[in-house]
């Protein structure tokens, strides 16, 4: 990691405020009843768009706001209470799963924009949010596999699936309209 | 920017942050170890106690911020109804809204700059190692003032956006516009950051 | 007061040349640059404040290199950005005035930021959160911060692009008033109006330099004569 620029610290900070915007963005809510927010859309995208470093960072930027006292989660949460569900690690994962998503965009140079998005928001913003998410949860509530998985898990993972698609579709919609601006790509 | 700190003065409010986060810490890890159903419900029935020692007012914005924690409590007694666990069930829902009550206690009694205040003396040691923690702390105050202007930003996207197209809302569509425009300002927030002293010349004092 | 030395500084990116070769030396009181959009104006003033080094040439303030020393460049240009959102960098106004007198290393920052407030009337602003200033206020704000740092030349791109009469003449009025030293970047002549110098640029080089009223005469004719169609908006 070379030196921290005044442009690093600038674009970690705007995208922990994007992620804070998108969490205000209306809600859909699926046929299984559980809402979803564009906020861990906007976690993918740190990743796919600021690569894994930056964007882990302006992941945990958004964190610390958030346990500090602003409202920053969907629905005007936040605060220190939200650490204190056995949830929490879908929260206090973000910035593992910023990292690994920008990871896998930044080593999977060959794939297309878009693939290598998609890829990444699933490894990172799903596959490494729930296992980190899961083994919490069973640590926090506590409770075996079985309950974590049926409980914590199942519900969000088809809204989980449409954001990922989505950080893929934005990536590249991104990518097209300033070419060579992704500094995960560059 | 709101913040979740509330406008009913407290006689917590008067207490120092440190002391608040640090009985937290401690108040959170003896929930975690209390086994006992009834241990369980004197904690909840302290909580309670803390909250309605300032009034109702008060009483009821907590209530209202722990709104969001009913469907985890309902998910976890759904299971534990399932299983035939109700005992074990009963514990884990009641020290899940005790923790989380006493949490937004403290968030709803201690100011945004006393916390900031906290972390600036949790880092200290870190300064004295030689690590710069003012790029961070330069951060925090950006992403405050830019949830703002990135919000405004957001809502003239999707006003532009209903203006050319049928549908009535714009969602998840305006994610990319906005992320280029968080981009763009990127390049000249940073300009004109560096055109202050950026972030190493100065401030060391 | 330090001069402005410019010798054959250019600068280019990825190979197209946005700002051609130019040497000048800048010690006028009240200098002003006016040109086309693209015309490299703001390049221009990023060079002078020392954002950016140039890609050939040097630029010199009062001798010294303002892109590699940023101590020094603190000291001699302040530079006021068109849109003040882009340089409020937070929350609340007294945070945005002290900012860059904590840069500077000064111990009394915090006291010169409100002196720098109440001298602008202005200093039950302190607490303010700068999301509720109008526009002008921004402006005047970014002002002030810049201002409170005492540099020696104050550079400014476009200050007045959008904000109302009113509030035009009323920051005219400050400007004018300023002992400093003011490079004004505009692409309207009415704001240049009075300069002891004013400088053309057209494509990246001087088409010309001299007395305000001279050159911004021959800058409105050639405007006048340009063509309706936006054939030079392509590319």
């Amino acid at each position: 990691m070379s030196k921290v620029s005044e442009r690093d610290v600038v674009m970690i900070a705007l995208f922990a405020a994007l992620i804070a915007v998108l969490g205000l963005v209306p809600k859909l809510t699926l046929a299984s009843g559980i809402p979803i927010t564009a906020q861990t859309l906007g976690i993918m995208l740190c990743g796919t768009v600021l690569g894994a470093w930056r964007g882990a960072a302006a992941a945990a930027l958004f964190c610390l706001l958030t346990l500090l006292g602003l409202p920053l989660l969907a629905g005007g949460r936040g605060g220190l209470g939200v650490l204190m569900t056995p949830w929490a690690g879908f929260f206090v994962g973000f910035p593992i799963a910023a990292f690994v998503t920008g990871l896998v965009m930044e080593r999977m140079r060959a794939l297309p924009v878009a693939a290598g998005a998609a890829a990444g928001s699933v490894f990172g913003g799903i596959v490494a949010l729930y296992v980190f998410a899961l083994a919490w949860y069973m640590l926090a509530k506590p409770a075996g596999l079985g309950e974590a998985v049926t409980v914590a898990a199942l519900p969000f993972i088809p809204g989980d699936l449409i954001k990922a698609v989505l950080a893929a579709l934005v990536t590249q919609a991104l990518a097209k309209a300033r070419p060579g601006a992704l500094p995960s790509r560059g | 920017m709101i913040s979740l700190t509330s406008p009913v003065e407290t006689v917590f409010h008067r207490w120092p942050a440190g002391l608040k986060l640090a009985l937290l810490c401690v108040a959170g890890t003896g929930l975690f170890m209390l086994a006992s159903l009834a241990g369980q419900l004197v904690a909840l029935a302290l909580v309670a106690a803390f909250y309605t020692l300032p009034g109702m007012r008060f009483a009821r914005a907590g209530l209202a911020a722990l709104r969001p924690v009913a469907l985890f409590a309902a998910l976890i007694a759904a299971w534990h109804v399932a299983t035939g666990t109700l005992a074990e069930g009963a514990v884990i829902v009641l020290r899940l809204l005790s923790a989380v009550a006493l949490a937004n206690l403290v968030t709803m009694t201690t100011r945004l700059a006393d916390m900031l205040a906290v972390l600036h003396w949790l880092t200290a040691p870190l300064r004295r190692i030689g690590l710069n923690t003012r790029p961070p702390e330069l951060a925090i105050s950006l992403v405050i003032r830019f949830i703002p202007v990135l919000s405004e930003k957001g809502a003239a996207l999707a006003e532009s956006y209903r203006a050319r197209s049928p549908r009535r809302r714009a969602g998840w569509r305006i994610a990319a516009p906005l992320a280029g425009l968080a981009l763009d300002d990127a390049d000249h927030v940073a300009e004109a950051l560096r055109a202050r002293g950026g972030l190493s010349e100065g401030a060391r004092k | 007061m330090s001069e402005i030395r410019l010798e054959r500084a250019a600068y280019g990116v990825n190979g197209r040349e946005i700002l051609c070769p130019l040497t000048l030396t800048l010690d006028e009181r009240r200098i002003g640059v006016v040109g086309r959009n693209g015309s490299g104006k703001s390049t221009l003033a990023r060079l002078l404040a020392g954002l950016i080094a140039p890609t050939g040439g040097a630029v010199m303030v009062g001798g010294d290199d303002l892109f590699a020393d940023r101590k020094a460049a603190l000291a001699r240009v302040g530079i006021l950005f068109q849109n003040p959102d882009h340089q409020i960098i937070f929350p609340t106004c007294g945070e945005e005035v002290s900012f860059g007198l904590v840069q500077q290393g000064r111990n009394d920052a915090e006291a010169a930021a409100r002196a720098a407030m109440a001298e602008i009337g202005k200093a039950h602003w302190w607490d303010r959160p700068v999301g509720t200033l109008s526009g002008g206020q921004r402006h005047l704000l970014c002002l002030v911060s810049v201002l409170a740092m005492a540099p020696e030349w104050l550079i400014l791109d476009e200050p007045f692009a959008g904000l109302d009469i009113p509030t035009t003449r009323a920051l005219h009025a400050r400007l004018a008033a300023l002992p400093q030293r003011v490079v004004m970047i505009s692409h309207d002549p009415e704001a240049l109006e009075g300069f002891d110098r004013v400088i053309w640029l057209e494509a990246g080089a001087v088409a010309a330099d001299g007395p305000a009223s001279e050159v911004l005469a021959r800058f409105r004719a050639a405007m006048e004569g340009e063509g309706d169609d936006l054939t030079d908006l392509a590319g």
